[in-house]
């Protein structure tokens, strides 16, 4: 079987699908809205090249616009997109080293990911608590038969 | 003639490799070192070593002659051959790297528990990397025909002999350290010899608007009296030239060719003449023979050839010649250049390139997926993520991979504004690929000419060095790793499996150096582009789906792979065979551009595919498919990484 390396951390395999859901779910949507105004600037290219020749051909210092574009102005742009997502995604990883935090079982907050409760009405979060507890109970139970 | 400035610069460049492979050899003693260089390799010399991988023949040579060619649309590749990084880093690369997988078949097997699908996965690497290393070695041909005067085939071998002996004999911790002095190595030589030429020539805003100012239909003129060198029909379409323009051409005794037009052979007091008809033409008598569009013409004495062309009233077509046996040809000074774009076309978007088939829209999104998503699923760049002791560090690698790839990405197309500024005369040779070797003999200052040529050469030997190589370590190793150390012989011991790795190089080198002396009519930047399609529509969405859906079975994602894979690489095929008419089908535009570039059908189809088998193979989720999940998304400092490679 698979053996974590550490057992500082060892989460229990029962948390195993909420932890990824939270992790994947914080870190996907990172990438999904640099990715975002990436390929909008890919794909949006060849459009404005199509639809408006006029303003790609415009000439910028000798250059049209579209091939200084392309050839020159890319590529810092890929830089800083590249350099946002490492920074956001070093600070995630930060917060969810722990993953106790990452549930907020020790401080006893709603199970669902940040930024749900904003939407949320107070009565659901107790709901899920509560929901969640009896599953905790749950799982005391059969912890309590297999020893 | 040799030219042997350029000659001893390349030696020079293949010496200092091959020192520096043994050199770091020496160090490298077990068979862990051999595979992966042992995870030690700081931020910097690591983002060196991938930039220096990935900087190919098609980046330093092809690019820079695809863009003389074609122009504006040729940039799309050196932008998401760097912007694939970005994709990469986004959603490929943190994962791949937290799971503890540092090869795509290690992935394979490691997701989905199945030992099956990793030899499924195997095969890829194989098929990409024979796409891959083609083009490096037409590389090799050309660079030693244009400064030794070589023929194709002698350059191939000799270059690739060398490659392959110096892979087999080094592994790859010693080409960490190599390839990170070829980035350097190539950087300089892209960059430098273009500032001594932009001060001759003028800047590169210059070089690029001289085709804005002028006449929108022109194109380039030679500069001085020339010969045409037109290959045989085994060379197609090479054999081929096109004059958008009226041209005179002098047409040796025993030409034969085919015209797209009418005409007619015949004699006058100045000599026999072939004229070219671009419309209804007026009754030439029996002295003249006529010949209706694409009839074989045979010229038995020397003749001119006199052809009107586009720039007349309603006439549109460029006349194409299509000769049936290598011929010299005479040209004047002032003649138009066949086969060159014109000023407005090169310079535009949506030009000959992506406007071949009258679907141009279509087909740069097609490459542009092509590329983007193709660099996830190149084999010799992910490895690399491997040698980086964590998360955190592959990401800086990625950041500085991005600025090291893209600061070179200035420079290519530079080189191909220049080319077609000051040496037109490389169209009508389907030279262009040479570009970056020939441009600097045409300074004034002959020495000076040779050095900067020679410069170049030695970053081109550079390039094509240091991506066969990765190629020929990535696809050995998984031959010894996984065809044979776990098919073949699962028995083996490491000792014997460095055997294998070293035959299997060898064999690799062998069959990459036939291949690539099958391909001399292709474009080297266009072959790059089909491996990234194939491994855009194989391994791409294996990656994606596998790090990103939990849902994806072993099922869905091996037939998703081999659907998307295997049908791309039959279209790209299918599409060589038509281009070198080895297969006289006659198909429509649009199914020639989704066959030439199929990525926007391939990797849709590939995902759709994994979804719906995966969806209908449910109950073959891995039952721990979350603990998975969270190896390759949680931090690594929760210590769920696994080590899926095993020494």
């Amino acid at each position: 079987m698979d053996k974590p390396n550490s057992s500082r951390m060892v989460v229990p395999e029962h948390e195993h699908a909420r932890l990824a859901h939270v992790v994947m779910r914080k870190q996907a949507s990172l990438s999904l809205r640099v990715a975002a105004v990436f390929l909008f600037m890919l794909f949006g290219l060849p459009l404005v090249n199509l639809h408006l020749p006029q303003v790609a051909g415009t000439n910028v210092g000798g250059f049209t616009l579209t091939w200084l574009f392309l050839g020159v102005i890319f590529y810092p742009v890929t830089w800083l997109l590249s350099w946002y997502f490492i920074r956001e995604s070093n600070r995630i990883e930060a917060e969810c080293a722990d993953w106790r935090a990452v549930l907020g079982e020790e401080a006893g907050e709603p199970l669902e990911p940040a930024g749900v409760e904003d939407i949320q009405p107070a009565f659901i979060a107790e709901d899920i608590q509560a929901a969640a507890e009896h599953e905790k109970e749950l799982h005391r139970g059969e912890e309590g038969k297999s020893q | 003639m040799i030219a042997w400035i350029p000659f001893l610069f390349v030696l020079a460049m293949v010496v200092s490799t091959i020192w520096l492979g043994v050199w770091a050899t020496k160090q490298s003693k077990t068979a862990s070192d051999f595979f992966v260089a042992s995870r030690q390799v700081s931020v910097g010399w690591n983002a060196s070593a991938i930039s220096g991988e990935y900087l190919s023949a098609a980046s330093f040579m092809g690019v820079a002659g695809l863009i003389m060619k074609n122009g504006y649309d040729v940039l799309w590749y050196p932008a998401c051959y760097a912007a694939g990084y970005l994709f990469l880093l986004l959603f490929i690369a943190g994962p791949l790297r937290r799971f503890g997988a540092y090869t795509i078949p290690d992935f394979a097997e490691g997701r989905f528990d199945s030992p099956l699908f990793r030899k499924i996965a195997v095969t890829f690497v194989l098929f990409i990397g024979f796409f891959y290393t083609m083009p490096q070695m037409k590389g090799a041909g050309i660079t030693m025909a244009q400064i030794l005067n070589w023929p194709y085939w002698a350059g191939i071998a000799a270059v690739g002999t060398v490659i392959t002996f110096n892979v087999a004999l080094g592994g790859m911790k010693g080409i960490t350290f190599v390839q990170a002095f070829q980035y350097w190595a190539k950087m300089f030589a892209i960059s430098a010899p273009v500032f001594v030429l932009m001060s001759v020539y003028g800047g590169y805003s210059v070089t690029v608007s001289g085709n804005a100012t002028g006449d929108p239909k022109a194109s380039p003129r030679f500069p001085a009296e020339s010969t045409i060198k037109v290959p045989g029909p085994e060379k197609a379409p090479a054999n081929s030239l096109t004059y958008r323009d009226p041209v005179v051409l002098g047409l040796p005794a025993g030409t034969t060719l085919k015209i797209n037009k009418a005409a007619a052979l015949g004699q006058n007091k100045e000599g026999w003449e072939l004229l070219v008809f671009d419309g209804p033409h007026g009754d030439y008598g029996s002295r003249y023979t006529e010949f209706a569009p694409g009839k074989e013409i045979a010229v038995s004495s020397d003749a001119r050839l006199l052809s009107v062309g586009v720039g007349t009233d309603n006439m549109t077509t460029p006349t194409k010649l299509e000769f049936l046996k290598a011929v010299e040809l005479k040209t004047a000074s002032g003649m138009p250049v066949p086969n060159a774009p014109a000023n407005k076309a090169w310079l535009s978007p949506f030009g000959p390139f992506t406007g071949k088939w009258g679907y141009p829209l279509l087909y740069t999104y097609s490459l542009i997926v092509a590329l983007v998503c193709g660099t996830a699923g190149l084999p010799h760049i992910l490895v690399r993520f491997y040698t980086n002791p964590d998360g955190r560090a592959a990401k800086r690698t990625t950041f500085w991979v991005m600025v090291l790839i893209g600061a070179f990405y200035l420079f290519p197309p530079v080189w191909g504004a220049l080319g077609r500024a000051v040496m037109p005369q490389l169209y009508a040779n389907s030279k262009t690929d040479a570009v970056v070797i020939a441009l600097p003999t045409m300074l004034e200052n002959k020495l000076l000419g040779q050095i900067l040529s020679g410069i170049t050469s030695a970053g081109a030997f550079a390039a094509f060095m240091s991506t066969f190589s990765g190629l020929l370590v990535s696809m050995s190793g998984a031959l010894a790793h996984d065809i044979y150390g776990r098919i073949l012989r699962p028995k083996s011991t490491p000792a014997q499996r460095l055997v294998a790795f070293k035959v299997a190089a060898i064999a690799f080198g062998i069959i990459s150096m036939v291949l690539g002396y099958l391909v001399e009519t292709f474009d080297i930047a266009m072959m790059v582009g089909w491996a990234f399609a194939i491994g855009a529509a194989s391994y791409f969405p294996l990656l994606l789906m596998g790090s990103w859906w939990r849902g994806l079975t072993k099922y869905g994602a091996g037939i998703g792979m081999l659907t998307g894979g295997l049908l791309s690489l039959a279209a790209i095929i299918t599409h060589m065979l038509l281009d070198k008419k080895i297969l006289v089908w006659q198909l429509g535009p649009l199914a020639r551009t989704l066959l030439e570039q199929p990525a926007v059908w391939g990797v849709p189809l590939a995902l759709v595919t994994m979804y719906i088998v995966s969806r209908l193979t449910s109950n073959h989720i891995p039952h721990d498919v979350n603990l998975k999940m969270l190896r390759l998304h949680a931090p690594e400092e929760m210590g769920l990484s696994k080590n899926y490679i095993d020494h």
